[in-house]
């Protein structure tokens, strides 16, 4: 066999293995968070708008973008069959710019979050675990971030990032998110470690030797997971609230992409005579997140979780 | 205006000018940032304060009540509610609050047009929307907590002692159940008040209500860094300052850390 | 003339099922039993015969997903039809009830004050002043210091003794006519559980109730007990008197229990090996009860006890038993009597020692930072102790909580780096800190902890823990650790198929033994084991002991034997160091230390073990107060504060000596009085 088929192999093998696992995984997920009611009506909703964003734009039924002579014809024209959600003051499809809509507040709340959570439980279960100045210093810096209101913070960084550094803003968003997250994750994830470091599996682990990778990985990390996960879900509310709030006040998604945030401001001028332009928007957003929470509400039943969160 | 001179001397110049409590000049209005930081943060104040003297004596009472009758009516019904205030952004509650109270019914003015020499107080009507869409995140916010601990301390063996001693159920309540579990309740709320901080921001902008949040945003708009930059740090000191006081009021209810 | 018995408290046929999403459990099947005014029931039983669940039902605090069935008649009338009323002017009133754990009994925000008053205002006709007289008056009456005073403190501000004391005067506020004790002593040290023992010895005689003590500690019940109910798997199974049950017992369980505990630690002689109750006890979820719940551990079972439920015999002077075959129940059923024999110490080379062991927890804090008073000053765990433990021997190390025998344990071990001392292994220095020392060394020395359940990583299965153990240690191949770790289940007698679970589908004892296994792939010389048994039933115990002691003589390897238990330590041990706040008191060969000469904390120890013989009378030494938690290098001996034979000023200004006992066997007591006045006892 040659090196390239065998690299070929293993490769494929170790593929193979990453997706059983991340199949099975993901059904255990679908499998506990359908336990209780709340969590299969949250699902449902979150599934179907992870659909819309990721396949939406080829259902939409007309262009979200188009801006044409056409269109202006039919400005503000109320619900029909044709236009379900109506059309907005440039003539466009709101139902289609909605569902467009969903792809773009979707993934960057997504990603944001995600990486909230990595860099919290990274920080967190490692300065949880080794203590001493390393905690210190770490959690000092997380209160420092922490002196901020979060979207004051978010604010802050989205200008001075637009200033300073030419990137796409859907990057800054989501590395705000991230750090504005991070910190609060950090202290939740830490606490959690700190009650599983003195357990004595943890202590058998030192006592065989470990080094620190394997203790906080295959020892405590699997222990907080539920945590994280809980964790993760509230902060994706959250993320979805910040980036809809970044949109309305104008510093998210640039149009003419569509932002269900912006569209919600922009439909405020016509509200008296075509509520439906800020309406629809308004009510995929209340619908996602409610589908959110109803998920984390029935992922901590089903895991018997607390429903109190310490700090 | 010594735009001549390096970028971070500025700053420093900046920063000892505003310790002692002059913020300058914004390059684009010329104005007086002291002035208007001065005008405005009465007005945020004034909302902010309303804001939670109405929502959080209710929301407590509310939240306790569904925590010691988990799964009643009235409990059930407050879930649902504070499920659908807590996921609807601040800026859609108020744009719908806008449609019915604006638009429709035209009870309320949408937004806050203030003529030169009136004041928040001669027009209090203004205030009505702001304070409601705010109350609303806040109430559904403290409600849960509120339940949850009430929830955690009926199943503590300390309330089975006071049940066993043949004591009355609303005596139980009033001084075993509330007192364990406001505590708790108000840390992680005084820990969480940030985020009504930027609730705050949002609903001024929504409703063009004359306070620093939307000075905030209007600085963002103008790009004006030095406006940005002042009044980013008005609000955060402020911040800073409502959370030591939430720490310094937990020590004092907290007889453990009271008496050692 | 006999006083008429005035009976209390009648339950019969008691029955407490409660329904879950994961099955029925049902844990409390057919109990009954009868409390008298003025006498005392105690209620023995392992965890999960239903004991718990039976004091509760007769407060009528059950959740709602229970369902009783059987009577419980209090003074004649059914507690299940009270309404809701009724019950509430009972409660605190006429029944009343002390817990567990009284830390979390008590109200944290509370004054205790207050919080006894409550009871008082609630149910008596008494106005403010008369009210605050009579609490003045229950915290004399139930031995708390400065009784005017103490009702203005918070519970945390009190020791769980006295916590405990202030939740029997609660119970008492209201002279209730029955009073249910439910493991009053358990979270207690020996020496705290002796006080509370006497109080409740003492309340038969002035309170003029039917008392209902509920306790897993045979010891306790001997003592307290005027009859004995005991509970097996939900069912009342034996009921006599408690001289009647200890003397000849009637029920194969009852003898199998009392043959499990350790000796006495004051009694002399040989010691004997326990024996054990094989097997585990019947589910509380298992529905067919149509056989004797007993029968599949019982040695005189037949065929007819394992298809019939035994009926209950009562016999004509009161007692009864749930067992056909109750007359062929004496102590040899559960297998002869035989000697241990140790290792003869002068064969013996060291295999570890420690010399100056020292330790502190928490710093020095001042209040500014750098300047100001202190704020806190870190509490002195360990002071200069030595230890040397010898090849194939075990040293047991017997202390109260706070004594810092947890911390010495961790220390030899590297999981606590110790401030200064060193650890030797073979005479070769090791490293304070266990991620300092080679993989050899570690090997060398292994832990087994107090928390079963937490000594196994939940997420993983048991094969996944004990062949990373193997893998780390031996560096086996994958057959061979295969091989090895089904070895070592057998070994401490867990059928390999084990392997594949879950930690959460095995039993407390169970998960133990893994632990142990685990220990023992490293092959190690010396296994600490920190209170490795404290946590299991007596029956449980029994079987982990055995373990422990089977493998030292097959292996040859050393224990460092942890525990609060002098009986325990008794058993397993060939030396024993006794430890009090930091410091050795006493050192030396097991026999020598638990008999004269003693050091005054070792006699008062021994004196407050409850001995599970109710013939025996209880030496009144006791010791008041708890272990101090020491701050500060003061000059004098470490037991000054407390100790009954204090000589005077010299106990305060210098620390005692080191005194040989004048055995020749390196028996050694750290105290001022002269060692033969040591010798005379003290009652």
């Amino acid at each position: 066999m040659t090196s390239l088929q065998s690299v070929r192999n293993t490769s494929s093998s170790v593929l193979t293995s990453l997706t059983v696992k991340g199949i099975s995984k993901l059904l255990a997920f679908f499998s506990i968070a359908s336990k209780t009611t709340s969590g299969r009506i949250g699902l449902f909703i979150v599934l179907i708008h992870f659909l819309l964003a990721v396949f939406g734009s080829f259902i939409t039924p007309y262009s979200p973008t188009a801006f044409g002579a056409e269109n202006l014809q039919h400005r503000l024209e109320g619900p029909t069959f044709a236009h379900p959600f109506g059309t907005d003051h440039f003539g466009r499809d709101v139902l289609s710019r909605v569902i467009a809509g969903a792809r773009s507040i979707v993934w960057i709340s997504v990603i944001g979050t995600t990486l909230g959570i990595f860099l919290g439980t990274v920080v967190g279960i490692t300065s949880g675990y080794l203590g001493g100045w390393i905690d210190q210093i770490s959690m000092r810096f997380m209160d420092w971030l922490l002196s901020f209101p979060s979207l004051l913070l978010a604010l802050l960084l989205i200008t001075i990032g637009a200033e300073r550094f030419d990137i796409d803003e859907s990057w800054l968003i989501i590395m705000v998110i991230g750090i504005a997250f991070m910190p609060n994750n950090s202290r939740v994830i830490r606490s959690a470690s700190l009650t599983v470091k003195p357990l004595e599996f943890v202590q058998n682990a030192r006592l065989r030797g470990e080094p620190l990778y394997y203790i906080v990985f295959r020892e405590i990390l699997p222990n907080v997971l539920p945590v994280i996960g809980v964790e993760a879900t509230l902060r994706l509310s959250f993320a979805l609230l910040l980036t809809a709030s970044l949109g309305f006040l104008g510093l998210g998604v640039q149009p003419p992409t569509p932002d269900w945030g912006l569209m919600v401001s922009d439909g405020r001028e016509f509200l008296s005579m075509a509520p439906w332009v800020a309406l629809s928007p308004a009510l995929a957003m209340g619908s996602l997140v409610i589908g959110v929470n109803l998920l984390a509400d029935g992922i901590r039943q089903a895991l018997q979780l607390p429903e109190v969160r310490s700090e | 205006m010594g735009l001549d001179r390096h970028p971070v001397e500025r700053y420093i110049s900046w920063i000892g000018n505003a310790a002692q409590g002059d913020l300058g000049v914004s390059p684009r209005s010329g104005a007086s940032i002291n002035e208007m930081i001065g005008r405005r943060l009465p007005n945020s104040a004034l909302l902010a304060f309303i804001a939670f003297v109405v929502a959080v004596p209710t929301s407590l009472a509310a939240g306790i009540f569904a925590g010691i009758y988990p799964d009643s009516r009235l409990d059930r019904f407050l879930s649902i509610g504070s499920l659908l205030t807590i996921s609807v952004p601040e800026f859609i509650i108020g744009v719908i609050l806008m449609l019915v109270f604006s638009s429709k019914l035209g009870w309320l003015p949408s937004s806050t047009i203030m003529l030169p020499g009136e004041t928040i107080m001669s027009k209090p009507e203004v205030l009505v929307l702001p304070i409601l869409t705010i109350t609303g995140a806040l109430f559904a916010y403290i409600l849960r907590m509120a339940r949850a601990n009430v929830m955690e301390v009926m199943e503590s063996n300390y309330v089975r002692t006071a049940v066993l001693k043949g004591i009355p159920m609303r005596q139980v309540v009033m001084k075993h159940v509330l007192p364990n579990a406001l505590i708790p309740t108000i840390t992680v709320i005084a820990n969480n008040v940030g985020w009504m901080f930027g609730g705050l921001i949002v609903v001024e902008f929504v409703f063009a209500y004359p306070g620093v949040g939307s000075l905030l945003i209007m600085a963002i708009d103008t790009r004006d860094m030095r406006l940005l930059q002042s009044t980013a740090m008005v609000i955060a000191s402020v911040y800073a300052f409502s959370n030591l006081a939430a720490d310094l009021a937990y020590g004092l209810l907290n007889p453990r850390i009271r008496y050692g | 003339m006999k006083k008429e018995r005035e009976v209390l408290l009648s339950v019969a046929g008691l029955s407490v099922s409660f329904f879950t999403p994961r099955g029925t459990i049902r844990a409390v099947r057919d109990a009954s039993f009868e409390v008298a005014r003025g006498e005392v029931l105690g209620i023995v039983g392992e965890s999960g015969c239903g004991k718990s669940t039976a004091a509760f039902a007769i407060m009528g605090y059950l959740p709602k997903t229970a369902e009783i069935e059987g009577s419980i008649l209090f003074e004649g009338k059914s507690i299940s039809d009270l309404d809701a009323n009724e019950l509430r002017s009972l409660r605190g009133n006429r029944i009343a009830m002390v817990y567990q754990d009284p830390t979390t009994s008590l109200n944290p925000s509370m004054k205790i004050g207050l919080q006894v008053a409550e009871v008082v205002l609630e149910h008596m006709d008494l106005s403010s002043s008369q009210t605050s007289d009579r609490v003045i008056e229950l915290f004399e009456s139930v031995g708390l210091a400065d009784p005017d005073e103490i009702g203005n403190r918070y519970p945390h501000e009190l020791s769980g003794g006295m916590q405990q004391r202030v939740m029997i005067a609660m119970a008492l506020a209201c002279d209730p006519d029955l009073l249910i004790m439910d493991e009053p002593t358990t979270g207690l040290d020996v020496t705290t559980e002796a006080t509370i023992l006497d109080l409740v010895a003492s309340l038969k005689e002035r309170v003029n109730a039917g008392i209902l003590y509920v306790s897993h500690n045979l010891g306790v019940i001997a003592r307290v007990a005027d009859r004995v109910s005991v509970m097996y798997a939900g069912q009342t199974v034996e009921q006599s008197t408690v001289y009647e049950l200890f003397d000849s017992p009637q029920h194969p369980y009852t003898a199998g229990l009392l043959s499990c505990v350790p000796k006495p630690p004051q009694e002399g002689g040989e010691t004997t090996r326990l024996r054990r109750i094989p097997g585990f006890v019947f589910s509380s979820q298992e529905s067919n009860d149509d056989l004797c719940l007993f029968s599949d551990r019982c040695p005189l079972a037949n065929e007819k006890c394992m298809t019939q439920p035994p009926a209950v015999i009562s016999s004509p002077h009161g007692s009864e038993v749930r067992c056909i075959r109750s007359h062929d129940v004496d102590s040899d059923i559960w297998g002869e009597v035989e000697q241990i024999l140790g290792v003869p110490q002068s064969q013996s080379e060291t295999v570890l020692m420690a010399e100056q062991l020292t330790h502190e927890y928490g710093k020095h804090q001042k209040k500014y930072v750098l300047f100001g008073p202190e704020t806190s000053t870190p509490v002195r765990a360990l002071n200069e102790v030595d230890f040397d433990v010898k090849k194939g021997r075990t040293l047991g190390i017997v202390g109260e909580s706070g004594s810092g025998k947890s911390t010495l344990a961790r220390a030899a071990v590297g999981l606590i780096e110790a401030r200064s001392g060193t650890i030797k292994l073979h005479n070769e220095s090791l490293a304070n800190k266990v991620e300092n020392r080679s993989q050899d060394e570690r090997s060398a020395i292994q832990m087994v902890f107090q928390n079963p359940t937490a000594s196994l990583n939940p997420k993983l299965r048991i094969r996944n823990t004990i062949l990373r153990s193997l893998r780390r240690f031996a560096g086996l191949g994958r057959d061979e650790s295969q091989l090895r770790a089904e070895e070592l289940m057998l070994a401490v007698g867990l059928d390999p198929s084990y392997l594949d679970r879950l930690p959460s589908e095995l039993s407390g004892g169970e998960q133990q033994r893994v632990a142990i296994a685990g220990a023992f792939s490293a092959n190690p010389e010396v296994v600490v084991a920190d209170e490795a048994v404290s946590s299991l039933d007596v029956s449980v115990q029994a079987q982990v002991l055995n373990l422990l002691e089977d493998r030292q003589k097959e292996l040859g390897n050393s224990y460092l034997f942890i525990s609060h238990d002098l009986g325990v330590v008794r058993y397993l041990s060939d030396e024993i160091m006794v430890i009090y706040a930091g410091y050795v008191a006493e050192y030396g060969p097991s026999s020598s230390v638990l008999s004269l000469p003693s050091h005054p904390y070792t006699e008062a120890l021994l004196s407050a073990a409850p001995v599970p013989d109710p013939t025996v009378e209880s030496n009144s030494l006791r010791l008041e107060g708890a272990v101090p938690t020491m701050r500060e290098r003061f000059p004098g001996c470490f037991f000054a504060s407390r100790c009954p034979r204090k000589l005077g000023s010299i106990c305060d200004d210098s620390p005692p000596p080191s005194q040989d006992a004048g055995e020749g066997n390196g028996h050694v007591i750290s105290c001022h009085i002269p060692v033969k006045e040591l010798s005379a006892v003290q009652s």
